[in-house]
């Protein structure tokens, strides 16, 4: 038995960030003009989606880390729960001229995301919410209906303003239906993204060995010292303002918040203090090698990858879920 | 030993319009164990839930003389532990992650552990005889050694109290006696005060030095065992006639008259 110590946490953060270092390394080998290690020139061609994959994957990964452990449901994730969605239609809300109202318009694109995240996030909990409760498959359904009607809305805008001639070009808007990784983004709006997913990972960290307790009963969280209701709120709004922060720049990417956590569950067991940083590196890490994925397949967009490799896995969570549930009835 | 760990004075909680505790006083003090008996529904958990501030009830609640919303979550987590009627844990979780979580009131930022946990951990690990399974996930353990780890959890945290809900459910009698006795070593040997709630009157008057019954959320007796099982009082309390064996020099059982 060994002490989680302040050199374990510098450990697990190392090991981490290791992880990371060695996929988006790997990532930075393929290019245009083939495999092989990059020149000067080229190397910062390749490490800009890299960087950008990375910053998006690890906050949907440390989010949906967060959200699965609060809300005590190994399904939850930003985006099955409606809330990339949310962010993504808000930020395309603001990225039109209709935005440009007096109030509206001294908003940044980060505070529209992260009012988008929190809207999805609080309609959620308002109809998955039963006498308190949160069932867990009710959340997902839920979250899916989100989702669509989000889908919904943003295609009634965009119809509205192709009519009206508002918006950008057509393959710019439909970022904000499926994710993909842009290398058009100004340097200013990749630095607020990475800066709002450092602090909020280092909030989330700080937090993370009352997390652990969060996973407990009600009762047992309070009576091991654990404000819960006010964990919850603090947790929840950071893990939206980091999936906010993300859905700004790319647009809703799935399942990278359901799979990563998952996979580091599988490395390091169920502790939060090793699970959250390593399912942070390993999101980084992967969402950056299936960018590369995407862009070997015709440039698709990093969305549809992650959809398909993301959804079969989900499949297979639900079932395992399910089984286990129809066990303990019996 | 006049000094009083909880002291609950007329507590009264609806959760709809029904009460479930009707005007409920009881009070704890170091090295003494109160067992709390009544039917199903009597209000039982809930007034264990009011006595850690769970629930918001109406009355007066002080952990050593200092009223509950005075006190810090942190602060009564380190000198009340609770163990509900059916304690959780997470999936795969081994012994040893269960029992390290019962010092989380106690971990500094970031989740770190001091020496001192680590020390505590092993401590109880070696009196409730645990060490051999902290490395099993407890999803291997039968219900005995589940409770006994759940117990455990609850004595890392230090505390100078315990609120047991039902904790020899699922435990079957070899072990509930056993954890009674556990618990009338450390109350005794450690000053622990243990409020609990129990359904078996026997077991609950061999080891409680007082018990309280509760009969839809009120106190309808409390005192001695030997005093407060009654059969006229628990025939009343459990609409079944009741008889009591006195044996001499021994505690009396009660038990049903069919």
């Amino acid at each position: 038995m060994k002490r989680f110590g302040l050199s374990h946490l510098l450990v697990t953060l190392g090991a981490s960030i290791g992880l990371w270092a060695v996929l988006a390394g790997a990532c930075l080998l393929f290019g245009s003009s083939g495999v092989h290690w990059p020149g000067r020139e080229q190397l910062g061609v390749r490490l800009e989606p890299t960087l950008i994959a990375s910053i998006v994957g690890a906050a949907l990964a440390c989010a949906g880390a967060v959200y699965q452990a609060i809300l005590r449901n190994p399904l939850a994730e930003p985006y099955l729960l409606g809330v990339s969605s949310g962010a993504a239609l808000f930020v395309y809300l603001w990225s039109l001229p209709l935005a440009a109202v007096p109030l509206l318009e001294s908003l940044s694109q980060q505070t529209f995301a992260f009012l988008g995240a929190m809207t999805a996030l609080a309609v959620v909990f308002a109809l998955a919410q039963r006498r308190g409760r949160l069932e867990p498959v009710t959340l997902l359904l839920v979250g899916v209906i989100v989702n669509a009607i989000n889908g919904a809305l943003f295609l009634l805008v965009y119809q509205i303003n192709l009519r009206q001639r508002l918006t950008s070009a057509p393959d710019d808007a439909f970022r904000f239906l499926i994710g993909g990784i842009r290398t058009n983004l100004l340097p200013e709006q990749i630095v607020a993204a990475a800066v709002c997913v450092g602090v909020c990972l280092t909030v989330v960290l700080y937090l993370s060995g009352q997390i652990n307790a969060a996973m407990l009963s009600e009762a047992e969280a309070q009576s091991l010292g654990v404000r819960i209701g006010r964990l919850r709120w603090v947790a929840l709004i950071v893990a939206s303002l980091m999936t906010a922060a993300a859905m700004s720049i790319c647009g809703p990417i799935g399942f990278v918040g359901l799979v990563c956590p998952h996979l580091a569950r599988r490395m390091v067991g169920n502790d939060q203090r090793r699970l959250i940083p390593v399912a942070t590196g390993l999101g980084a890490g992967l969402l950056a090698v299936a960018d590369v994925g995407s862009r070997l397949l015709q440039h698709l967009p990093v969305g549809v990858l992650t959809g398909f490799l993301g959804g079969p896995f989900f499949l297979v969570l639900l079932w395992r879920q399910r089984r286990a549930a129809g066990m303990g009835g019996r | 030993m006049n000094e009083m760990l909880l002291r609950a004075q007329g507590l009264s909680f609806a959760y709809t319009a029904k009460p479930v505790l009707r005007d409920v006083s009881l009070r704890l003090r170091p090295g003494r164990i109160v067992a709390v008996l009544g039917p199903n529904g009597s209000g039982k958990s809930t007034l264990f839930r009011a006595a850690l501030g769970h629930v918001r009830a109406q009355g007066v609640v002080e952990w050593e003389g200092r009223p509950l919303r005075q006190w810090p979550q942190r602060q009564l987590s380190r000198r009340v532990a609770y163990l509900p009627q059916f304690p959780t844990c997470d999936e795969g979780q081994t012994v040893a992650q269960v029992l390290r979580l019962g010092r989380a009131p106690y971990w500094g930022a970031f989740g770190l552990e001091s020496e001192q946990d680590l020390s505590a951990v092993r401590e109880v690990a070696q009196l409730l005889e645990l060490g051999e399974l902290m490395g099993r996930s407890m999803d291997e353990l039968s219900g005995g050694q589940r409770q006994r780890v759940f117990l455990g959890r609850c004595l890392v945290q230090g505390p100078r109290a315990m609120l047991l809900d039902e904790p020899s459910t699922s435990l079957d009698l070899h072990y509930q006696v056993e954890m009674l006795k556990l618990l009338r070593r450390l109350a005794s040997e450690q000053s622990l005060g243990v409020l609990m709630a129990l359904h078996d009157l026997n077991l609950a008057a061999s080891v409680a030095d007082e018990v309280v019954l509760l009969d839809d959320g009120a106190v309808v007796a409390s005192g001695v065992p030997a005093d407060v099982l009654r059969p006229d009082v628990l025939s009343r309390l459990y609409s079944l006639p009741m008889e009591r064996i006195d044996r001499e020099g021994r505690l009396p059982v009660v038990l049903p008259a069919i």
